[in-house]
């Protein structure tokens, strides 16, 4: 069989879809077909831009016919398509109604995948929509009880976070990691995120929010009894003594090599910052302490 | 008489008169007044006896006597060394029927005897030398048989050189094992992690495998399902194509001659087809031969035969009996398809 020109079947599926006088319902049945032979053909020829059309008319004629998987794949097509072709508004809409529609079929490890694949096709250019993205995706997986899928995607965004300097909503979002890991009983990897998330306060310089994540984080009891938490204890006591050399080996120590590349980069620039400026800053505190108690 | 008899008869006889012996007499007897004698005597006896023991000890093969009669030694060195100054105190103590310069040979006497005490040999300077320092340190801290430090310094100069170069050695292999230690420590917090993670990858993958496993097991069941109505639809199909076939056996028109080569023609288009596919197949399973083939499910191709046979029989009701003779493959085909249908 020779491969019609897919401009021909695009027509073709156009006239098929377009209600006229002479025809009263469009047939979306053939049309779909039309459509994703044409698709396909664009995809070959690497005609990048018509073939993400025929890809979008082609998930359209799929939910027509009420098969919302197929609507979904095709979606996700085109949305890989318009990566290619960079318009990165039509990526991040295609990816998320992909994931509406898997959602449409009761299947979350898809809908998230989708959200996931339209995030890291973003994560250099719009990094605040990929962010957006992955939070979703990853909202989608809690909501149906998965999250131990997630935990790729929290990795993914705290690397975005990271990136972007935002070191304050990296650390929530890896308390929102260890509340992921808690809820599966992934223990190591609660208190790896537990770790991380103090290193990154105090690569922020930011000793009194570190202090206040250990402490909360020693509530759990798996992180108490923990190396991580033994490896934590041993960075704050160099950095009340305020011992560089202390901080450097403990960061060169192995439950800080074990945890993500980006997490490892930050600690080996530990300490950030004065030292001293930091027991000012306690003993200011203790003053104040003093005045209220008399 | 042996010998020995005179030996111990001698022996007796000197007993018995001893109390004659005048000169031992007098020994005991001044001895005996002289507190200062007394004492120095038995001092005297007791070196001469602690010598003794320290030659026993140096031939004394077996290390745990030998260390029991080095301490033996020592303790009754300690002893003796702490009697001195109660004998000093008598050499200064005037005694009637002795003359000064008695007193001066005395006071000579009480000061060389301390060197004396301290020249036995109690194994500490031959001995053990591993324990040399062991031992000046036991006793540096046991302290009830010493009376003071210095002179046992003096004495163990010699371990300490010799021990402090097995200290050395020690702490040196003390290092390594720790740097070893450190080695082996670093792998194990790697292996720990790299199990956590792996215990935590196979949680995350126990739920997706019973899916899997549950969505196979539908699948098997519906794919046997569907075999066995395969298999009677083929069962059929032969019945019925059998019973036509022996009806039709005797009729032989024109017409169907007509017929029948066109439709064998055709057949024969899509029997080439239908090789054709088979031979792309044997290629790529790397068989030779299409029966071979046909034996490993070619499922598609054995239905387009089926497919042929199936619209012989329904549009053209035809002889059968040519169609089995041209088509000999078909027939294969088809019983082999029985086969393979009726294995489920």
């Amino acid at each position: 069989m020779a491969t019609p020109d897919p401009d021909k079947l695009m027509a073709k599926a156009d006239k098929l879809t377009k209600l006229s006088f002479t025809r009263w319902t469009a047939d979306w049945k053939n049309a779909t077909s039309l459509y994703e032979q044409a698709a396909i053909g664009y995809r070959f020829r690497k005609d990048n831009e018509k073939a993400k059309e025929a890809f979008e008319k082609a998930s359209k004629g799929q939910e027509m016919i009420s098969s919302p998987w197929d609507a979904a794949k095709h979606m996700e097509s085109a949305a890989a398509l318009a990566k290619e072709v960079g318009h990165w508004n039509e990526v991040s809409d295609f990816y998320k109604r992909a994931s509406e529609l898997y959602s449409e079929c009761g299947r979350s490890q898809p809908a998230s995948d989708a959200l996931a694949k339209g995030a890291s096709a973003l994560e250099d250019v719009v990094p605040d929509e990929a962010i957006q993205l992955y939070t979703d995706a990853c909202v989608i997986l809690e909501e149906d009880g998965r999250e131990q899928m997630a935990f790729d995607l929290y990795r993914a965004a705290t690397s975005v976070y990271v990136k972007l300097e935002r070191y304050a909503d990296a650390a929530t979002f890896l308390l929102r990691w260890g509340i992921a890991a808690d809820k599966c009983h992934a223990v190591n990897s609660q208190c790896k995120a537990y770790l991380s998330a103090i290193i990154i306060y105090l690569y922020m310089h930011d000793f009194q929010q570190a202090q206040k994540c250990y402490n909360d984080c020693s509530q759990i009891g798996a992180f108490l009894s923990s190396d991580q938490s033994r490896c934590a204890s041993k960075l704050f006591s160099a950095y009340e003594e305020g011992d560089v050399e202390e901080i450097k080996r403990v960061a060169q120590s192995s439950p800080i090599t074990h945890l993500d590349h980006v997490i490892i980069r930050l600690a080996r620039k530990l300490p950030t910052g004065d030292l001293k400026e930091l027991n000012k800053e306690e003993a200011k505190e203790e003053v104040l302490d003093e005045n209220d108690l008399t | 008489m042996s010998v020995i008899d005179i030996l111990t008869r001698v022996d007796a006889i000197c007993k018995k008169y001893d109390k004659y012996d005048v000169d031992k007499l007098n020994a005991s007897n001044v001895s005996g007044d002289d507190a200062f004698a007394r004492l120095y005597a038995s001092i005297e006896s007791d070196i001469d006896s602690a010598i003794q023991k320290a030659e026993r000890a140096c031939q004394e093969k077996n290390r745990a006597a030998a260390v029991a009669l080095n301490a033996e030694i020592r303790r009754t060195k300690a002893r003796l060394s702490e009697e001195i100054p109660k004998l000093q105190r008598l050499a200064l103590k005037k005694v009637k029927g002795l003359s000064k310069e008695e007193l001066a040979i005395r006071n000579d006497l009480v000061l060389a005897l301390p060197d004396r005490i301290q020249s036995i040999p109690d194994g500490s300077t031959n001995g053990a030398k591993q324990t040399g320092s062991w031992t000046s340190a036991s006793h540096m801290e046991i302290r009830f048989d010493s009376t003071s430090d210095g002179m046992f310094e003096s004495e163990y100069f010699q371990q300490t050189e010799e021990s402090s170069q097995f200290r050395q050695e020690y702490e040196m292999r003390k290092m390594k094992q720790d740097q070893g230690l450190d080695i082996i420590s670093e792998g194990l917090d790697t292996l720990k992690n790299m199990a956590h993670d792996m215990n935590e990858e196979l949680d995350r993958q126990v739920p997706l495998m019973d899916e899997i496993d549950s969505k196979v097991d539908k699948a098997t069941s519906d794919l046997k399902n569907t075999n066995v109505r395969l298999k009677d639809t083929v069962n059929q199909c032969f019945e019925e194509m059998r019973c036509r076939g022996n009806r039709y056996l005797d009729s032989s028109s024109s017409l169907y001659c007509i017929c029948i080569s066109w439709v064998q023609d055709i057949l024969r288009s899509y029997s080439v087809a239908a090789h054709s596919l088979y031979y792309c197949i044997c290629n790529l399973n790397g068989n030779h031969g299409w029966l071979a083939c046909y034996r490993e499910c070619d499922v598609c191709a054995l239905i387009i035969y089926l497919d042929v046979f199936l619209w012989l029989f329904i549009v053209t009701n035809l002889d059968v009996t040519y169609l089995l003779a041209e088509t000999g493959p078909c027939m294969k085909a088809f019983a082999i398809l029985q086969n393979h249908v009726g294995c489920y």
